[in-house]
């Protein structure tokens, strides 16, 4: 057990730090350089906060997707690896041409867009964010 | 990578444009490395060249191979690609010598004219001083392509140029492949999708020309009153010139600014409609949307790529590290545009 901050809370520390403090100091490729420092420490943080919840419902669709028996795991990295096997295993549907039409294409299309989705809430939720609200528009108009 | 003291490499560089130019003097000045470069190096500086007592000043840009590794391309190639290009009138720097020897610099180079302006795509969407460019760009930039399909090969001596077989978007689909293949470390079902949504789809070509291969805003020199140089000419190749058309239309160039479809500066339509006016050859719809999904799936595995360049150790860099987190960006794109 460690004592706080969390490992969060020292990461948004230093982001913030090189954020406010570092980027207005420096300028041109260091600046940017800097910036990407900066928003690697919050991809961290953010998937500290939320990997383990998001890789469960992945492994869950997958094994649902490819009708396995949904596996009783509990490690996090148990469950990486069994998403990562599945996600070969969709592959090679997908090669095969498995998902080239019909329902189960939709599944699939659906299970994928959810997987990216969730790889984007961590990596960069703004993009997601606008990508949602274009689709919205879209749709309405 | 050979290492070249600063002023051994000033030495051999002043030395070589004066037997290369026949001048009687050379002088070189402000001799600096410019930032950015990630695949070549690129240095900046100004020439004093004298001539039977008659003195020619230029602002040039060295152009160099980095190390050994992963070098893919020709910079004689490039040299006369882009020489072709300014003879035919495309915006492009000057292009004055160019070396492969080893002995001059260490790896092989050319040198150019240096063309002010701005290249940062950012300050393009956004800054007050570039609303003219805005403004402008969109049909400057279709007419400069049409130019550029029309520049002739054969009248060039671009004899070089990998032929793309029967089909250029098949052969493309399949090179990008390999790379995804070899290069890929987790499975990726959008990419999968994506290359079997593209292998029923192949265009047929009924074109081919000269490609620029990354005609793209980040390859663009622009000012206030719009484009002033093209660059960037490494990946030219002959194939579809639609090919150009949809990389230019890809995601990642929009920075943001995602309903306008071309460079986050104007739609597809306009940008359509121009080049059809300037080449006098229809744009098919199906066609440039087959090559808008295949460049964010090559935008893609380039991210894969650049990772891994980092992940391997050839490059280690914050930011090649931090673009293997982009790759989920292309992926929602192609979803997109796939279902």
């Amino acid at each position: 057990m460690q004592d706080r901050p969390t490992s969060i809370e020292l990461l948004e520390a230093a982001a913030d730090f090189v954020d406010r403090e570092l980027v207005p100091t420096i300028e041109g490729a260091r600046q940017f350089q800097a910036r990407v420092v900066a928003n690697v420490m919050r991809i961290v943080a953010r998937e500290i906060a939320m990997e383990d919840p998001l890789v469960r419902s992945e492994v869950k669709a997958l094994a649902r997707l490819l009708q396995h028996d949904a596996p009783h795991l509990h490690s996090l990295d148990d469950l990486r690896k069994a998403a990562a096997s599945m996600g070969e295993e969709l592959t090679a549907k997908v090669r095969a041409g498995d998902a080239d039409e019909g329902d189960w294409r939709r599944e699939v299309l659906a299970v994928v867009r959810q997987s990216v989705e969730d790889k984007l809430r961590i990596a960069n939720p703004r993009y997601l964010e606008s990508d949602i609200a274009i689709r919205k528009s879209k749709t309405e108009n | 990578m050979p290492k070249l003291e600063l002023s051994e490499m000033l030495a051999r560089l002043t030395a070589f444009i004066r037997s290369e130019g026949q001048f009687d003097a050379v002088a070189i000045e402000n001799f600096r490395k410019m930032p950015g470069g990630a695949s070549r190096e690129i240095w900046s500086f100004d020439c004093a060249m004298e001539r039977r007592g008659e003195t020619t000043r230029r602002a040039m840009v060295l152009r160099r191979d980095p190390g050994a590794h992963n070098i893919s391309t020709n910079r004689l190639h490039e040299f006369m690609v882009i020489r072709a290009a300014f003879e035919e009138r495309v915006p492009v720097p000057e292009v004055f010598w160019v070396s492969e020897d080893p002995a001059v610099l260490a790896s092989a180079f050319f040198i150019m004219e240096r063309v002010d302006g701005e290249t940062l795509a950012r300050r393009l969407l956004r800054d007050d001083a570039y609303s003219r460019a805005r403004e402008v760009m969109p049909a400057q930039l279709a007419e400069i392509l049409a130019k550029i399909h029309r520049i002739d090969p054969v009248k060039h001596k671009l004899d070089f140029l990998a032929e793309p077989g029967e089909s250029a978007a098949m052969t493309e689909v399949k090179r990008y492949e390999e790379n995804f293949r070899r290069l890929a470390l987790e499975p990726h079902p959008a990419f999968e999708l994506a290359f079997r949504w593209l292998v029923k789809r192949v265009p047929k070509t009924p074109r081919k020309t000269l490609v620029h291969g990354d005609y793209r805003i980040g390859n663009v020199i622009f000012g206030p009153e719009g484009v002033r140089s093209i660059l960037d000419w490494e990946l030219a190749h002959l194939g579809d010139p639609m090919e150009d058309v949809g990389w230019m239309c890809v995601r990642a160039w929009r920075f943001g600014n995602d309903q306008k479809a071309v460079g986050g500066l104007g739609t597809r339509e306009d940008f359509f409609r121009a080049y059809e006016k300037a080449s006098g050859a229809p744009v098919d719809p199906e066609a440039a949307r087959f090559w808008e999904v295949f460049g964010n799936l090559r935008w893609g595995i380039i991210t894969i790529s650049q990772a891994r360049t980092h992940i391997d150790g050839f490059v280690k860099s914050v930011e090649l590290a931090s673009i293997g987190r982009r790759t989920a960006e292309t992926e929602l794109e192609l979803l997109n545009l796939i279902e």
